[in-house]
């Protein structure tokens, strides 16, 4: 495997790609978990776990998979990453299992995983597909963690939990609720349009 | 051709389902018990919380001890109810409360006094409260005031009244309003409850 490939694989994932702002993918869970940094790495490191391993059990079956049923087979693989993250967080991590609720079993359904495995996993290699998906799962994480620094910052004057801003900070309670999600989201979005759009300007010049 | 059979895609998904099912199957199996424990633990560490017994609810030994040699555990018109007692005598009891929140339901235990004049203290094991807002019924700040109210000098069953209402006792959570409400609603309805209950069968 070429290592310009990595690269672009993870340059895609990360930015041009980028699951959440580029393909506006995965924004359910984007909007639910991120008013606390730390449920927001455990999400994005589970959406890494199960995008990754999918992707590449995909690929490893695909030239014996039926074209017809291969969705029903996506399907099915992922939901047992998921189960097996689901089981993992309520075995050794239950406070965490607690705040994610029914979010974790929601990353089944999470478009990025399935778009990933479509649009990459059917038709490249094993390892290829593996690193696209961890790619993926990154860029959504790291979105995820701007939004959720914003949010806990502004909404409770911490960060992963620890105080940084004083008893003088008054905290923002709609950054906890729903809506300053999106709006986050939408300020993430806008921005990163703002400088692909200049970057492609400066190309095409 | 050998994949446009209807033969083989029936085998491939049925190969790959039992090889995912076989998997998880096993992790489920070799986590059961510790699933289990750990919520039978959490469990325990709020009943003891809400007996307000002087145990430290991270040593899950203690907790276990207390459970072993004065709390007992009962099951009463499909509720479970837990009865402290100490040197034979029963201390209290702790029995479920639960009721709509104001995103879904909520959860919780209550401990009360032997003789149902006293309040022990309140804990919640569910609830889906926005977390800062009605998230914060579980917080030692909320629940903490509701050790030791008493329970006798009470109007029409009102057991727990916001402040500054005439006969407040406790602090509803700023900013959510209707989690506090919905909070006190079931509390008093089901200590009535309860209270009724075990003086009937007396």
């Amino acid at each position: 495997m070429a290592k310009n490939n990595v690269k672009k694989i993870f340059r895609m994932g990360l930015w041009e790609d980028n699951p959440v702002f580029g393909q506006i993918l995965g924004i359910c869970s984007a909007l639910a978990v991120t008013n606390l940094m730390m449920n927001s790495l455990i999400m994005g490191l589970g959406l890494i776990f199960v995008t990754g391993l999918s992707s590449f059990t995909i690929s490893l079956i695909r030239q014996y998979t039926p074209k017809h049923i291969r969705m029903m087979i996506q399907v099915l693989i992922i939901s047992a990453y998921v189960i097996i993250v689901d089981i993992f967080l309520k075995a050794y991590l239950p406070e965490m299992s607690k705040a994610l609720g029914p979010y974790v079993g929601l990353i089944i359904t999470n478009c990025i995983i399935m778009g990933r495995a479509e649009a990459f996993a059917q038709k490249n290699p094993p390892l290829e597909s593996l690193l696209d998906g961890v790619a993926s799962g990154l860029g959504y994480t790291i979105v995820l963690l701007i939004i959720a620094f914003f949010r806990e910052l502004l909404g409770f004057g911490t960060i992963f939990g620890i105080e940084v801003l004083g008893d003088w900070w008054t905290p923002w309670t709609i950054m906890i609720m729903p809506p300053a999600a999106f709006f986050i989201l939408a300020i993430i979005i806008w921005i990163t349009h703002n400088i692909k759009e200049k970057n492609e300007r400066e190309v095409a010049k | 051709m050998k994949k446009k059979s209807i033969i083989y895609p029936i085998f491939f998904m049925a190969i790959i389902t039992a090889f995912f099912t076989f998997i998880l199957a096993f992790l489920d199996y070799s986590t059961a018990e510790k699933v289990a424990n750990l919520q039978e633990n959490e469990l325990r560490q709020k009943i003891v919380y809400v007996f307000d017994l002087d145990i430290p609810l991270d040593d899950p030994e203690k907790v276990d001890r207390a459970f072993r040699e004065n709390i007992e555990e009962e099951t009463i018109n499909g509720k479970t109810i837990f009865t402290l007692k100490e040197n034979g005598k029963v201390k209290g009891y702790a029995f479920p409360v639960g009721g709509p929140g104001l995103w879904g339901s909520v959860e919780g235990f209550v401990g009360i006094s032997a003789d149902y004049t006293t309040l022990l203290g309140i804990d919640f094991t569910s609830h889906s409260e926005t977390p800062g807002l009605g998230g914060r019924i579980s917080e030692e700040e909320f629940k903490g005031q509701f050790r030791g109210l008493d329970l006798t000098e009470v109007k029409d069953k009102e057991y727990i009244i916001y402040k500054p209402a005439t006969g407040g006792n406790v602090d509803a959570i700023t900013g959510a309003t209707l989690t506090s409400k919905s909070v006190s609603d079931f509390l008093n309805n089901d200590i009535a409850e309860f209270i009724r209950e075990r003086e009937g069968s007396k």
